[in-house]
């Protein structure tokens, strides 16, 4: 093991929050596009993507694999074992947590949000400006899940992204590399840096988070 | 500003209509009543005709343009001129000031000596600064009465404004109705089950409603 843990670190958040704001992104125009619908609609789609939560990750990693592969659908970006392809499959991990997280709290809000805008004589266009202030808690903690999710998954990172020491090698690939030869010690540093970056990330981003909401 | 409900008919869940037939007509500079039990529709009425409601079916009007044939532009002029205080207040995360100035903050002018003195008038400068989490029932209405206020509307829609306030607040908001339709020329809707003595002798118009219907009108001019 020639690479710091420094370094394996520094890749792991930047391939994780690139994933993950990704994620939370399209979750965020997927909510607001989607929370006009009636509230049986709503709670069917909902449930769609509360199933795709619980699709294990080397599942996920297999399925980006396929589409990645040399003669696959999209085998022409030819990212596969790069950190791309992680950041891909890592995005696909973390957008139905993203979206589960935040869907119900946006759908519930925008009708009381777009009736106060309303009333206080203002246009349609602010009620989605208001609404994201309003649920900025809630997006926070949408963001936190799934960079936890994206931060903490094995399959994808293993599958797509070959734990390439110098390249692609994350925190989890290194633990499981570490483990499979036996190096225990090494591993275990690794698992409580990953805990440690994800605890002390997400309380950094709560303190801000309350900072900004509450000023 | 003149606005005309005319045949209006509404229904939230396309079976029951909460609203049968209603033709009103308010003007300004003066003060509408609107009474009757609860769910009788005075709620729905009042957002029909402060334009957050489209109707099911009927025209509302506002200064003889049907509101809802006209382009988006125009209709946000006209909500400009628009304030509507719910019944039940909805307040957003923040301080009380920052709830206070939501509206103006939305249109982008927000008058602090405005701000300050409805604040001190209705006795909130110990706890502008407060999360609006922390505010008694009482408190909360006010703020989104101030709220409104503060945007000087032509046309000020009032749903059940005196409940939670108390005596005193009562009174300042009897006389700040009073003087915002004698000074400022607005329109005030006002859907209340307290028929104050003062308001009463006020107001231009008292209708009440029974199941979505007008029921009767007293015009007092």
């Amino acid at each position: 093991m020639t690479e710091s843990l420094y370094s394996i670190t520094v890749r792991s958040l930047y391939v994780s929050s690139v994933a993950s704001l990704i994620a939370f992104t399209f979750a965020v125009i997927l909510s607001l596009a989607t929370s006009r619908v009636s509230k049986k609609k709503a709670e069917m789609i909902l449930g769609i993507f509360e199933a795709l939560v619980g699709v294990p990750t080397t599942a996920v990693g297999l399925l980006v694999y396929m589409l990645l592969f040399p003669k696959g659908p999209l085998g022409v970006l030819r990212i596969l074992y790069t950190p791309y392809a992680i950041i891909f499959g890592e995005f696909l991990v973390a957008l139905p947590i993203a979206f589960t997280t935040m869907f119900r709290s946006i759908h519930d809000a925008r009708e009381s949000v777009r009736e106060l805008v309303l009333s206080l004589g203002c246009s349609e266009k602010q009620v989605t400006k208001l609404l994201l202030r309003e649920l900025a808690p809630v997006l926070t903690s949408s963001y936190l899940t799934s960079f936890s999710r994206a931060i903490g998954e094995l399959g994808v990172a293993l599958i797509v992204g070959g734990g390439i020491e110098g390249y692609t090698n994350v925190l989890t690939t290194a633990i499981a590399l570490q483990t499979s030869i036996g190096n225990y010690e090494y591993a275990i540093w690794l698992g409580l840096i990953l805990i440690s970056v994800t605890i002390a990330l997400t309380l950094i981003l709560k303190i801000i988070g309350e900072y900004l909401i509450w000023r | 500003m003149e606005v005309t409900l005319e045949s209006i008919w509404h229904s939230y869940d396309g079976v029951t209509y909460v609203l049968k037939n209603i033709n009103l007509l308010f003007r300004n500079p003066d003060i509408y009543l609107l009474v009757g039990p609860n769910g009788s529709g005075k709620t729905t009425l009042l957002k029909i005709a402060s334009l957050i409601i489209k109707p099911s079916r009927g025209r509302v009007a506002v200064d003889g343009k049907s509101f809802w044939d006209l382009e988006n532009s125009s209709r946000e002029l006209i909500r400009g001129s628009i304030a509507y205080v719910h019944d039940k207040p909805i307040l957003v995360r923040g301080s009380v000031r920052y709830n206070i100035e939501l509206g103006l903050r939305l249109r982008k002018r927000v008058d602090e000596s405005l701000v300050r003195y409805y604040v001190n008038r209705y006795g909130l400068r110990e706890v502008e600064n407060r999360n609006v989490n922390k505010l008694s029932a009482g408190q909360a209405k006010i703020v989104s009465i101030i709220r409104a206020l503060v945007l000087r509307p032509k046309i000020l829609v009032l749903d059940e404004p005196f409940t939670y306030l108390d005596t005193a607040r009562t009174k300042l908001l009897i006389e700040d109705i009073s003087r915002i339709t004698e000074e400022e020329k607005s329109l005030v809707l006002i859907a209340s089950h307290y028929m104050y003595k003062d308001l009463k002798n006020m107001a231009n118009q008292l209708i009440e409603m029974i199941n979505g219907e007008i029921q009767n009108i007293i015009s007092h001019r």
